[in-house]
């Protein structure tokens, strides 16, 4: 099964009617705002902060022509999607919206000047900067696994070279291998994540290596829908996939990328076939050198207005955050980025922030008709952001496969509604 | 609470998770500033280990994460930067969590043999609080450390492993494979136990009865180089790293007891060269 889009035609042309159709256009504001990272946290507040006032100069720092979602790499990984159907492009961003796109790296800001430097030299002024870098690995905290490791044992959690790494060490792996996943302790970008993947890889499996294993090693005693993923692996793949918690010796505590090895806490050494290794995680780089970060490696923000706190004036979302209990999700990362696109025109307009409300669904697809779901309603009470009483829950454990089946049907509708929401691309 | 599903203690799968409630950590904002008292003056255990002494607070590293999005079961690190020699070692280390139900979390006693006084455990925090430390010295010194940690519970997770395990009373143990005289080397323990804390009720109203594990027990040829004492505050699968320095070869016993009198041996071979 493979995925293709519409035409640049249909494209175009459904994005056109949706730009002329936008209410109630704020004239005030003026000035310019630049946003560091086009993924789904800073192309979202981009494409809000030009709807919301064509009159700001919006300007996007991203390296990458073709951004490639890490939802939805589970299904390339699995062997069910291309790797171009996750690929999102800024032509409309910039055609659409006039938002001014730059494919460069911030290297430094310089956040009491409000200036910011680009890796091919120039410099940058700003009256707002949006930052929303997403993550990177921390290198230093799981012995032997540094950058080179990656390149043999990919984690594959940003997706792009990594994650077709991953995908052609699988399509190589002999049937009868064991595929390994190291999967980190909290918090970590997408808390359901790796079992996401666990079950597509299995799905793959089950279809073209039947004898082969999937074996995650944890450094937690519980994850994200656990009772829910660990009912469909059941239901699905049978004992094909096993999960070993951190109290039952899965915590890794070294990797040897040569050998494809790891060491457990309590000395097991472990061979895979093919191994990917999720490491512990921080914000995006960016984040440390603007002086945002704190010891935790992430980024405290004013829930109410998610300014850093560290430097106000600086808005930062997405992965990077401590958003608790928001979670790490793309789906958190849009609903922060049009937040902050408001409190952004608000306040150059002179007005206060509107009241901030957060949605967030963790879709994951235990199979290709078998999907799962967490939703969680968030708003700000006593300065804090909390989870709205009664909003949301995960999927009942009693749904039978024509729920399941239409939760997988949702998870697909969501990906393909946010991906047009924040790059316009057309299913 | 968005869900709070997930396995159930096989022991006790009958039994419904209702009063698991009131352990779960709920959100809660930073803790306003404390007053001007120490910690330690509020906590009655924690006064009567302080005693006469004027603490010092230098020296004392609590490593522990900055926020945890799950309460159940939280990394905690102590280490006391102190001699570790017969004239002059760390006696004894306190750890309290101040807003658990009962603050005192455990106890560690040292001796010289261990080498160096720092553990690492897994411990519950109830809400967002500081953790307070107390260690003693021989000479009489008192030092006292605090941290605060705050506890956010977050939609996508849940909290499934608060009491959850198996195989009770199994133990797992790493022991380096070689000894330089003298040197300290970490000992990592683990055994498999719920930790019920009898605070938790049944879905009828029933106490579920306290059950946890109360002491671990190093020896080297008989002689107790390092002891804890647990509360109901270590975490499920009460998990524990140590250091000893053995002077010689010989044989490593550790023993976990439970408060019901059942006990846990593992033996290991020391060797030193
Ligand atoms: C396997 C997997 C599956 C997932 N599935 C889901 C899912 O189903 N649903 C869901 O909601 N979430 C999912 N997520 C989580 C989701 O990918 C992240 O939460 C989301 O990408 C966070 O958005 P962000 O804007 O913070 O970071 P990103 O989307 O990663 O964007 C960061 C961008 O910043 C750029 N950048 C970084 N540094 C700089 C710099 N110095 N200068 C300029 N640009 C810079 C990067 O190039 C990148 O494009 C998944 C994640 C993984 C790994």
């Amino acid at each position: 099964m493979s995925i293709t889009r519409r035409s640049a035609l249909g494209l175009i042309a459904a994005t056109g009617a949706a730009s002329l159709a936008m209410p109630n256009v704020a004239r005030g504001a003026t000035g310019r705002v630049v946003v560091i990272g086009g993924g789904f946290g800073g192309a979202t507040a981009a494409k809000y902060l030009k709807l919301r006032s064509p009159g700001l100069a919006v300007t996007l720092i991203e390296p990458a022509e073709m951004f490639y979602t890490c939802p939805f790499s589970n299904l390339y990984l699995g062997g069910l999607w291309d790797f171009a159907a996750i690929g999102q492009g800024y032509d409309l961003l910039r055609s659409d919206y006039g938002v001014e796109i730059v494919h460069d790296r911030a290297e430094t800001v310089d956040t009491a000047a409000r200036t910011l430097r680009l890796g091919g030299g120039a410099e940058l002024g700003y009256d707002a900067l949006v930052m929303s870098p997403g993550i990177d690995m921390r290198w230093d905290a799981l012995a032997g696994y540094g950058e080179a490791a990656a390149e043999k044992a990919p984690h594959a959690w940003k997706a792009g070279p990594q994650t077709q790494l991953l995908r052609a060490q699988l399509e190589a792996m002999p049937d009868g291998g064991t595929f390994v996943m190291v999967a980190p302790d909290n918090p970590f970008r997408c808390p359901p994540g790796p079992y996401e993947r666990a079950s597509l890889v299995a799905n793959y499996f089950k279809a073209h290596k039947p004898a082969s294993k999937v074996l995650i090693l944890d450094a937690k005693d519980a994850f994200s829908k656990q009772a829910r993923f660990t009912d469909g692996w059941s239901t699905l793949y049978g004992d094909m996939i096993e999960w070993v918690s951190r109290s039952n010796d899965g915590k890794v505590v070294r990797v040897d990328a040569d050998a494809l090895e790891v060491e457990t806490e309590f000395g097991q050494r472990i061979r895979a076939d093919v191994l990917n290794v999720i490491p512990p995680q921080r914000a995006g780089l960016i984040a440390d050198r603007a002086g945002l970060t704190n010891e935790s490696g992430w980024v405290p923000v004013n829930p109410a207005t998610f300014e850093a706190v560290a430097a106000p004036g600086v808005f930062v979302i997405g992965d990077a955050t401590i958003a608790a209990p928001m979670p790490k999700s793309g789906f958190a990362a849009n609903a922060q980025g049009k937040v902050v696109a408001a409190n952004i025109v608000a306040m150059l307009e002179g007005r206060e922030p509107p009241a901030p409300a957060w949605l967030n669904t963790c879709y994951s697809l235990v199979g290709p008709e078998y999907g799962i779901s967490v939703v969680g309603v968030y708003r700000l009470i006593d300065g804090a952001i909390a989870e709205v009483p009664g909003s949301g829950g995960v999927s009942p454990a009693s749904g039978g496969p024509e729920f399941r089946a239409r939760e997988a049907a949702n998870t697909f509708g969501w990906y393909h509604a946010i991906t047009n929401d924040i790059w316009g691309t057309v299913w | 609470m968005p869900n709070g599903e997930g396995p159930l203690p096989t022991r006790r799968s009958a039994l419904a998770l209702a009063g698991a409630a009131a352990l779960l950590p709920v959100l809660v904002r930073r803790a306003v500033a404390q007053g001007e008292a120490p910690w330690w003056q509020g906590v009655e255990t924690a006064r009567a280990l302080v005693g006469d002494a004027v603490p010092s607070t230098e020296g004392i590293t609590i490593d522990l994460p900055y926020l945890s999005e799950d309460g159940t079961s939280i990394a905690l690190g102590v280490a006391v930067d102190r001699p570790m020699t017969p004239e002059s070692y760390v006696e004894s280390l306190h750890v309290h969590a101040l807003k658990n139900p009962a603050p005192e979390v455990a106890d560690y006693f040292f001796s010289p043999l261990s080498g160096r006084a720092e553990i690492a455990t897994r411990i519950r925090i109830n809400e967002t609080m500081p953790v307070g430390v107390i260690a003693r010295v021989s000479t009489g010194e008192v030092i006292v450390a605090e941290r605060e940690i705050l506890i956010v519970t977050i939609g996508c997770l849940t909290n499934a492993a608060t009491y959850a395990t198996t195989d009770i009373m199994r133990t797992r143990v790493r022991v380096p494979d070689r000894f330089l005289p003298g040197v300290p080397a970490e000992i990592t323990t683990l055994i498999n136990h719920p930790m019920e804390t009898g605070l938790r009720t049944t879905l009828a109203g029933d106490v579920i009865p306290k059950n946890i594990v109360t002491r671990f027990l190093a020896s080297i040829n008989f002689a107790t180089v390092f002891e804890a004492r647990f509360r109901s505050s270590v975490a499920v699968n009460p998990y524990l790293r140590f250091f000893i320095a053995p002077p010689q070869s010989g044989e490593l016993v550790l023993r976990w007891e439970e408060d019901s009198g059942l006990a846990a041996i593992e033996r290991r071979p020391i060797v030193v060269g």
